[in-house]
This record gives C-alpha cells, structure tokens and sequence, in this order.
C-alpha cells in the first residue's frame, strides 16, 4: 500500500506528543509498519509543535516531507495554518478551533488570522477541512486534556480501522482513573 | 476519493501480513529510539550506566532504569554531574572486566573530550560504549557537531543507526566490538532515530558473570608518554584491524541496483530518508545504494569497489562530510565538497529531494510529477503568520528573577547566562550570552577582568540554573572568586533539570532510579568557593529579591566586598505545582489599565494579553497559574489581587 502519513501539530504542552504516540500505536495494532518522529527540549515550552506519524508496508523515515501529509491535524487554529504546506494533494485537515495567540498577536503587534482567512486557506489547501469544537467536548466532559482524544475520535472517522484498537491503545496510555473519560472523550470525536 | 479507497484496500492486506508477524512468542512494543537503546544497553548485560542530561540524548537513562526495575537487575545507574565525570565512572567500570555505558548528547563529548582521548589509547576490559546524540538542524544544541568526526579524531570505532530497531541492534554490537579490540567504541544515533518511535522486540537479557576485578597494569591504566607512544602504536594497530573486520560487517549493506549511471553512499537518517524518496519517485531498487553503518574506520575496500562500479557516486550523511572525507578517490563523488549537498541543517525529506530531483535532471531521467508544493509554500506564506517562540511558562520563577534583576541593574548592566529554560529569559533582554554549560560564570568573570583593566565598572549580574552551575559552574566560580572577580551570580535554583524532562539533581539528592542519595547542596559549594556574600530566597517576593540584588550590587562594589551570589529558590512550576496550589493568588486587571504594556515587554506571562477592543491588558483564566507576581509587573498599579 502506499504509505499514510499524519502530521500532528499544535503548541509545546497541549498534549501532541500523546496522540501522536497513540496514533502510532494504533497502527501498530491494526497491523502496519510504524514509524514516528517527534520533538522534545526547547520546543515543548510553547513552541510551535510538529509530530509525524507514517503508516505503511514498510516504512524508513520517520519524516515527511511537504505536500506528502494526508491527515493534518491540529490542535490549534493558526497551527493549522502554518503547517499547511504539509498536505498533500486530497489530503484532509483536522482542526481544533482553539485559539492561542502567540505573543506577537497577544502584545498587539500582529492580528490573528480572521475566521474567513482560516477558512479560506484551509479550503484552498485541502481536499476537505473539518474545524471541530474538541476544546469544548473535553471541557463538558470535565477535563481540557482530553482534547487529544476527542481529536484523535474526529481523525478515527477517517480511517479504515477498527475502534477496538483505538480504544485499547488509549487504554493502555491514558491513567487508569481517565480510562472512562478518555472512552467518552473518543466517542465524542466520532460524533464530530 | 480513488486514491483513498486505493489506501483502504491496502490496509486490509498490510494489516494481515503485520498479524502473523506479531504472533511471535516475544514481546514488541513501540519505542523511542532512545528507549529501542536503553533495551539494548540492558539487554546487553550492561553493569554501570552513566548520564548527563541533554536534548536528544535525555530519555535513555530513564528508560535504562524502568527495564532494571521491571527485570530486578542490579544495573548501576547514575545521573552525573555532567559528562567527564559519567564517562569516567563508567569506564573505570568497564577497567574491573564489567560493562559500561555512557550517555550524552553531542556538545557533552566536548566535555567528555579528555577521557575520550586517552581512553582511546589506554584501551578497555569490559565493554565500553559511549553512545552520543547528534542534533542536526540543531533543534535543541549550540552546534551541529558531528561525533563521527570526534571518532575519528579521536581513533575509535562509530556505528552510525538508521532507525530505532537497527539503534537496539548496534548497541549490542559495539560492546562486542569493543570487548573485542578493547577499546571505546560509538553509538552515533541521529535525533531521527533517537526522537523516532518504532515497533521494538524485547529479547532476554545477556547474563554475564563478572565480578569486578582490576588488574594492575601501570603501563596501560596510568600511562606516562613513553608508554603512550606504545598504546598509540597499538591503538592504530587496533584501528586497522577493525577497518579490516567492518569489509565484511553486516553492518554494512548494498542494496543492489541495474542503473549504474549513479549510486548512493548513505548513513543514519540520511539512508532512510534516501530510500522512502527513491520509492516516492517511482525509483525503488533502480540505483544500487550502501548503507554505511561503519563511518569510522571506512572500510576502504567495500567503498572503492562501489565507486568503481558507478558512474558517479551522491554521498549522503549529516550532519557533516564524515564518510565523504575518508574517500579516498573523489573524482566521481557528489557531495559537500563540490557542493551538491548543503552544508548546513538537517537533510530532510525535502532536502533530499531536491538533491535526488537534480541529479536525475542531469541523467536526463523522466520522473513522475513531482508533487508541487509551490502553491502551498506561497499559500502559507501570504498568510504572514507570527511566529511563536518558546516562552517561559506561566508562573515560572526565572521570570520573577529576571524581572527583579533588571528592574534593579537596568538595560546597561551586562547578563551573561547559560543553557537551560532560563535562556528563554532572552525574551526579557535578561539574557546577553549563551555559550555553553557554565559559560555564565566564566563570562562573567571575563568581562569584569576586561572592563575592570579600563578602571570601569559596569554592572554584571550572570544567571545559571543549578544542574547547570554543579555541572560545570563550580570550578568557574572558584576560579573567579581567587582572581579577585567581582559580578553578581544569581543561582536560579527550581530543585530539577527542567528544559530536558525533569531530571534530579546533586542538590535535591534524589538519585537516577528514585532513591535518596546523599544532598550536595549548592549553598555549601558556593561557601566552600570562597563568596562572602551568600543569601538564598523565593523571586516571587519580587520587592525583597530586588532589595537583595541592591545589596548585592553594593557588595560587589565596596572595598572589601567581592562576588555575591544570590541563590533564588523556587520549584520548577511544572515538576512541583503544590506550592501554587496551596497559596494561589489570583490576580485581575483593573480598568485604569491603559494598555501601555509594559508588564508584557517586561515581564513577559503568555496569561498577560492585550484585548484590543477593551484597549487594556486581561488575564488569560486559561493558562494564568495564579502566582500572583505580575502585581509587581505594572508600574500604575492596575493589576491587582482579585
């Protein structure tokens, strides 16, 4: 098959690295050669984040490349934006609509991308483009750090995998007291 | 829609062939290379495992201490006070006939230079592995060193992995190799291989017997330089035979291909990313490529045979032109040297593309259209999007002392600093220089020798986290207090290593596996140095911090006064949020608020935002921690305690 690349973006601490590992995991489960890279140090203090997972036959590089990515998914709106240039030709976006404006926009200095431009872009660049509220899901399910999961239940939607192996994957990661709001919190992304 | 539904079939068929391969009796799991190399090091009957922190090396120890805990081995562990001093305990370890390990990442070699070289020539008992993460990009470093070339230098074996599986394998390798030849030998994992996750099989551990027993052998273990001009006759001699036995390693491999108008030399990530661009151009198995797993010694006669047998030949390899080098016949090789490859940054997918693109434009080959991301690139680059800088976080208490630092000693006073978190106090202007670990102190002192020849006095205030400061601050400062230096040096003491994943230090007395150990406190170094001027206290009591650095100033002045170290204690926000939780303050913005922001330029809370409709600076609920410190951050008094 060819190879399925994902790309998994946000800001240092929003909990990228976790999805991007049970993202992995997953396909390990439904039976792929896995490959993922991942960012840690200077970066994980909120920075610009970017973890990419590769599904396939058989899979070298834990990078991709521009225009490579089909699965862009994004914990944060102008995140999205900036790693667009992943996408490949048909490829799909995946966004949280959370806003963190870094400090050029939060000191005035510079605008935040408007709704239309996000949009816009998103439009342009992918074969379709989901905008999902996860921020929200997790908030009513009583905890923002399961945004990851409702993210990665939105993702699920897409792939042709079964959801015994997500849920298992999440169980293993997640802390034993967070396994049932981490269920929820998967299915909520389904329903997205 | 066709593409997809082309994917999905192939899922089925990659998701059977996958389940017969996991039905095998061992167990696998997906680990980060760095973790694949902790298995490896365990697996390996490895005795004595030594470490310093640093990005991208920091996870293997961790990992070595979960798998002694989960199998109950008895594997020395140990977090040391920087890389010299792990790489020497491991060593001697390895001088009593056990296995040991060092780990690090690439600029910690040139801390630990000195062992390397000598030990190079003094040569091992038990097997020696020095295993050293290189940071192409840099990502998280202050260089882009490459550890083959400090390999070569210093004349000992480097194995160089592709991915985190092949990491596992030549972990267990290079102790052969070493036990073998005596002698140290590398583990070069890329941040591809040590940052990339893979599924990893778990094998049994090698039982090895050995008690620990130092022969004493003057001529090798304490050297003086006759018998050194021997050891170094015998380290070639050593060197030859291993270049000798890596013709025929499997550590090496060719994949063979017809075309042979072009082949590749490539090694590490490079292979990798080399092989998934060659499929991706529709040119699997077309170009015959070798895999170098052996940079050091090249194994001469493999790689003039593959030279023979091409037209021309593209190495590549990062983050530098090690194997290129070593060619001894260069006239059909694309590289670096004639600028084919760059020599600067990571090679990317991208990049290796681009390179791969050029060369089959000039053999006049037709490749499948290339995907075009121009449209994209000019897409995103309309967009005009800010950049986001790592920030220190909300609550951090670096910030609290920058801020009083400078509030006291202003934008003419000179700030030396040093690796950590608190580099990101560039953010504040509170940062001048960052050269290396323990650069602070030592520029500190330098600068003050400089200016104080001209019979001026400039302000000087140098910051230093306390891993960093016992790492290589403490022979600085002493060295400082005995040539009469005067600065101040603010010690910014948060109890762990935080930039690199919440390391214990000496101070905190926590060993690498949890355990107590005995305290060595930074108070008592600081004492011990000779200062006269010692006070330790919390930053967030920012007015008394900045009566301190007032006093301190005044000490580092008067006829009798000299270095004054402030020592400003609080734990990291991240590792231990208790003390927040159980005094929190939480803090409005008040309407005079006239939304100069200055508590953003200054004192710089990513809670701190400017809502431009209100014209004033708010609290963002979502990420302020509630310390309540910014109060001191608005000269108008408009943020206040809610």
């Amino acid at each position: 098959m060819e190879t399925m690349n994902f790309a998994l973006v946000g800001v240092g601490g929003q909990g990228v690295l976790l999805a991007s590992d049970i993202l992995a995991e997953v396909g390990v489960q439904a039976g792929f050669d896995v490959k993922k890279s991942e960012v840690h140090g200077m970066a994980q203090r909120g920075g610009s984040v970017l973890s990419q997972v590769r599904w396939g036959d058989k899979v070298y590089a834990p990078l991709v490349g521009k225009g490579e990515v089909d699965f862009l998914v994004s914990f944060e709106l102008l995140e999205g934006l900036r790693w667009l240039e992943l996408l490949k030709k048909g490829g799909i976006a995946i966004v949280n609509d959370q806003r963190l404006p870094p400090l050029a926009v939060s000191s005035g200095g510079m605008e935040y991308p408007s709704q239309e431009r996000i949009d816009k872009a998103l439009s342009q660049a992918s074969k379709e483009y989901h905008i999902v509220p996860a921020l929200a899901k997790a908030q009513e399910l009583g905890t923002e750090r399961a945004t990851n999961v409702v993210l990665l239940g939105a993702l699920s939607n897409h792939l042709d995998v079964a959801e015994e192996h997500w849920l298992k994957v999440v169980e293993e990661r997640v802390p034993k007291k967070y396994v049932e709001l981490n269920r929820k919190a998967f299915a909520a992304g389904r329903e997205l | 829609m066709d593409a997809f539904g082309c994917v999905r079939r192939c899922f089925a068929i990659g998701a059977l062939a996958a389940r017969n391969h996991l039905l095998g009796e061992l167990r696998q799991e997906v680990l980060l290379g760095n973790e694949a190399i902790a298995r490896g090091i365990v697996e390996s009957g490895c005795h004595v495992v030594a470490s310093y922190p640093g990005t991208p090396s920091s996870e293997i120890l961790p990992a070595v201490v979960r798998f002694k805990k989960e199998l109950g081995l008895a594997t020395h562990v140990e977090w040391s006070i920087n890389e010299k001093v792990a790489y020497e305990v491991a060593l001697a370890a390895s001088y009593t006939g056990k296995r040991g390990a060092v780990i690090m990442k690439q600029v910690g070699l040139n801390v630990a230079a000195d062992p390397l070289m000598s030990s190079a020539y003094t040569g091992v008992k038990g097997g020696f592995v020095i295993i050293c993460c290189d940071d192409p990009g840099p990502h998280s470093s202050q260089t882009e060193q490459d550890t083959r070339f400090f390999a070569m230098f210093a004349k000992v074996p480097a194995l160089d992995p592709s991915s985190p599986r092949e990491a596992k394998e030549m972990v267990k390798a290079a102790f052969e190799l070493s036990e073998k030849h005596r002698m140290p030998v590398i583990l070069r994992p890329a941040i591809r291989v040590s940052h990339a996750r893979q599924n990893i099989t778990f094998l049994p551990v090698q039982e090895l017997e050995r008690p620990a027993d130092f022969e004493k052998d003057p001529g090798r273990w304490a050297a003086t330089p006759p018998f050194r001009y021997i050891l170094h006759k015998e380290l070639n001699k050593k060197l030859a035979s291993i270049e000798e036995e890596f013709e025929k390693s499997e550590l090496n491999a060719c994949d063979e291909g017809q075309d042979h108008t072009l082949g590749f030399i490539a090694g590490g990530t490079s292979y990798s990313v080399l092989t998934d661009t060659l499929r991706e151009l529709g040119l699997d198995g077309r170009f015959p490529i070798l895999k170098i797993g052996t940079p050091h010694p090249l194994p001469q006669k493999l790689v003039a045979d593959f030279v023979a047998g091409c037209n021309q030949v593209l190495i590549l390899e990062e983050p530098d032109a090690v194997i290129e080098l070593q060619v001894l016949d260069k006239h059909k090789v694309l590289g670096r040297h004639n600028g084919v490859v760059p020599s600067a940054g990571e090679l990317t997918p991208e990049v290796i593309s681009q390179i791969v693109t050029a060369e089959m434009d000039k053999l006049g080959l037709e490749l499948p259209p290339e995907t075009d991301t121009r449209e994209l690139a000019t897409l995103v680059a309309d967009l005009d999007l800010p950049v986001r800088r790592p920030r220190l976080c909300p609550g951090c208490m670096h910030r609290a002392a920058f801020f009083a630092m400078k509030r006291v000693l202003g934008s003419n006073a000179i700030y030396p600093s040093d690796i950590g978190c608190y580099t990101l106090g560039l953010n504040l202007k509170a940062v001048d220089t960052c050269l290396d670990m323990g650069g602070a102190v030592t520029i500190a002192s330098g600068l003050y020798q400089a200016y104080h020849q001209d019979g001026k006095d400039v302000p000087i205030a140098a910051t230093i986290g306390d891993s960093t400061f016992l790492h290589a601050g403490v022979p600085a400062l002493a060295n400082a207090v005995h040539n009469q230096a005067r600065f101040i040096l603010i010690i910014l003491d948060n109890s762990i290593t935080a930039m690199t994943g919440m390391q214990p230090t000496a101070d905190s007395g926590i060993l690498a596996d949890g355990r107590q150990g005995q305290r060595v406190a930074i108070k008592d170094l600081v004492r011990a140095c000779g200062v006269g001027f010692i006070e330790e206290m919390d930053p967030y009591r920012v007015r008394d911090f900045e009566a301190l650095v007032k006093r301190a100033r005044e000490y580092s002045r008067q006829p009798d006064g000299g270095i004054a170290v402030l020592i400003a204690k609080r734990p990291c926000v991240l590792y231990d949020p208790t003390p927040l939780q159980e005094n929190p303050v939480r803090v409005a913005v008040t309407e005079e608020c006239d939304g100069c922001q200055y508590c953003q330029l200054a004192f710089e809370c990513p809670a701190l935002v400017l809502n431009e409709a209100l014209d004033r600076v708010v609290i963002d609920r979502r990420i302020c921690v509630n310390c309540g410190v910014c109060i001191e951050a608005c000269p108008k008094e408009c943020i206040v305690e809610a």
